[in-house]
């Protein structure tokens, strides 16, 4: 049986006064892909970002609603938002490694929850290169500057040091759209085969890439929840004209 | 407000050519059916003659759905069209070469208009005639009223096919002199029972069109 790994009811996001999420009920299920389209400014990223509090570092941001995950609210007061960040991870549209070593960019995580030992600190960071399909690229130059690989290996990267601290759910902002088709090829290999150990939550624009990877797929518009349904019905026999309209570009 | 899309007009050329490929065979279909009827065989050549024209448009619906699958990567709405225009296509193009194979056989039953009449097979042409035009209104105008009209007269076209078959083997086997013709007879009367086949195949892809439903295998 497939669980619902997060779930929203009623929820609502307000930046101070204007509302950017409306009335957002929705349940994405356990280790599978789920992709979030929309035209810019629906609301997809915003709802993203809330699913691991991100949006708590922006001024005005209020929330209604129920947002669970593992059925618990994870806005309730006495949530430990760090631990919360730890087993939701978030990959973003730019890749941003830090100014050190592919080694320390994946062991930095790990080490700041408190692992030092060096044999069990080379195996998290072998394995999380090797999840995210890079180890064979990195693994004779661990110690040169992560700046210093392509923008398809930097992303690689950036997923791997996601992977490091052994999130549940991995978050994903336009992972590839700053790609090259055969990186992002590279990026879509990798989403699928991650999914049998997590639970991926993709926004990307690129709506043949939702098709490709995602099982599930949300359609946004407005700060509302349109359409939500099975990705080979959205794009074969979606149900709402606004749908439709959308993923066929008669938008206007 | 809808935007218009570079795609559409590759779109609206689809469109036009499936229309022109359904009105080309409706032609063809109607000629034949008049030739068989008056034993015309300078209108059965010309049926033959036709052929190609309708060869050459098929090639050219299906290079067209095929650069638009891959330039265009369609979803949703115009998805479920051009796969249906593939088939749609495809399917007329069969409705047209059994056209010029009932045209090649009008020939041989020249001396036997007395049995091609007791046979009825006027009738068949008739409502041929009728149900194609509804198969014609149908790939215009996309309303699901035609496809359930074009259904039922299939049916009932077949099931005439049945009889008559049936008829002619009884025939067959008292009169063993009208065996070579009887064959023929048989044979267009094969003929006109796919054309009602795939006639049901054409109302099947626009139900999927308009709906999204694959309504083929159900009864």
């Amino acid at each position: 049986m497939i669980l619902d790994k997060i779930h929203t009811e009623k929820m609502f996001l307000y930046y101070s006064e204007k509302v950017a999420l409306k009335d957002i009920s929705i349940k994405i299920p356990e280790k599978r892909v789920t992709a979030f389209i929309g035209p810019s400014g629906c609301g997809k990223s915003t709802f993203l970002r809330s699913l691991n509090r991100m949006n708590d570092l922006i001024d005005g941001v209020k929330i209604e609603g129920k947002v669970m995950i593992d059925n618990i609210n994870i806005y309730d007061k006495n949530i430990d938002v760090v631990n919360l960040r730890k087993k939701v991870g978030m990959v973003f549209q730019k890749s941003n490694p830090f100014a050190k070593s592919i080694y320390e960019n994946i062991a930095y995580g790990p080490k700041i929850n408190g692992i030092n030992d060096k044999k069990q600190l080379e195996e998290i960071v072998e394995t999380a290169l090797k999840n995210a399909a890079i180890w064979d690229e990195v693994k004779d130059r661990l110690g040169d500057s992560a700046l210093g690989l392509s923008g398809g290996q930097q992303q690689r990267l950036c997923i791997a040091r996601t992977l490091a601290v052994n999130p549940e759910i991995v978050l994903m902002d336009e992972p590839a759209s700053a790609l090259d088709p055969l990186s992002t090829s590279k990026i879509e290999e990798l989403i699928v085969q991650l999914k049998e150990h997590y639970t991926i939550v993709i926004v990307t624009h690129n709506m043949q890439q939702a098709a490709r990877i995602s099982d599930n797929t949300a359609f946004f518009y407005l700060g509302e929840l349109i359409e939500y349904d099975k990705t080979k019905t959205i794009f074969t026999n979606p149900s709402k004209k606004q749908t439709e309209d959308y993923i066929t570009g008669r938008f206007g | 407000m809808e935007n218009y899309r570079i795609f559409d007009s590759e779109l609206d050329k689809l469109a036009h050519k499936v229309k022109l490929m359904c009105s080309q065979v409706n032609h063809q279909v109607i000629d034949v059916i008049q030739a068989l009827n008056t034993s015309d065989l300078a209108l059965a050549k010309k049926v033959i003659a036709n052929d190609e024209y309708i060869n050459n448009l098929d090639v050219k619906i299906d290079k067209l759905c095929q650069k638009i699958f891959a330039l265009q990567q369609p979803v949703a709405s115009d998805l479920r069209y051009i796969i249906s225009a593939l088939k749609i296509n495809n399917d007329l193009e069969r409705i047209g070469d059994h056209a010029v194979s009932i045209a090649k056989r009008i020939e041989p039953l020249q001396d036997y208009q007395k049995l091609v009449q007791e046979l009825k097979l006027e009738m068949i042409g008739e409502k041929t005639k009728a149900l194609f035009s509804d198969v014609l209104e149908l790939v215009k105008e996309h309303n699901l009223e035609f496809a359930e009209r074009v259904t039922t007269k299939a049916e009932e076209i077949k099931e005439e096919c049945r009889e008559i078959a049936s008829k002619m083997l009884t025939e067959m086997m008292h009169q063993s002199e009208i065996v070579v013709v009887a064959a023929n007879i048989l044979i267009i009367i094969n003929l006109f029972e796919r054309i009602s086949g795939y006639s049901t195949n054409i109302a099947e892809s626009i139900s999927f069109v308009v709906n999204g439903e694959i309504v083929k295998h159900k009864k």
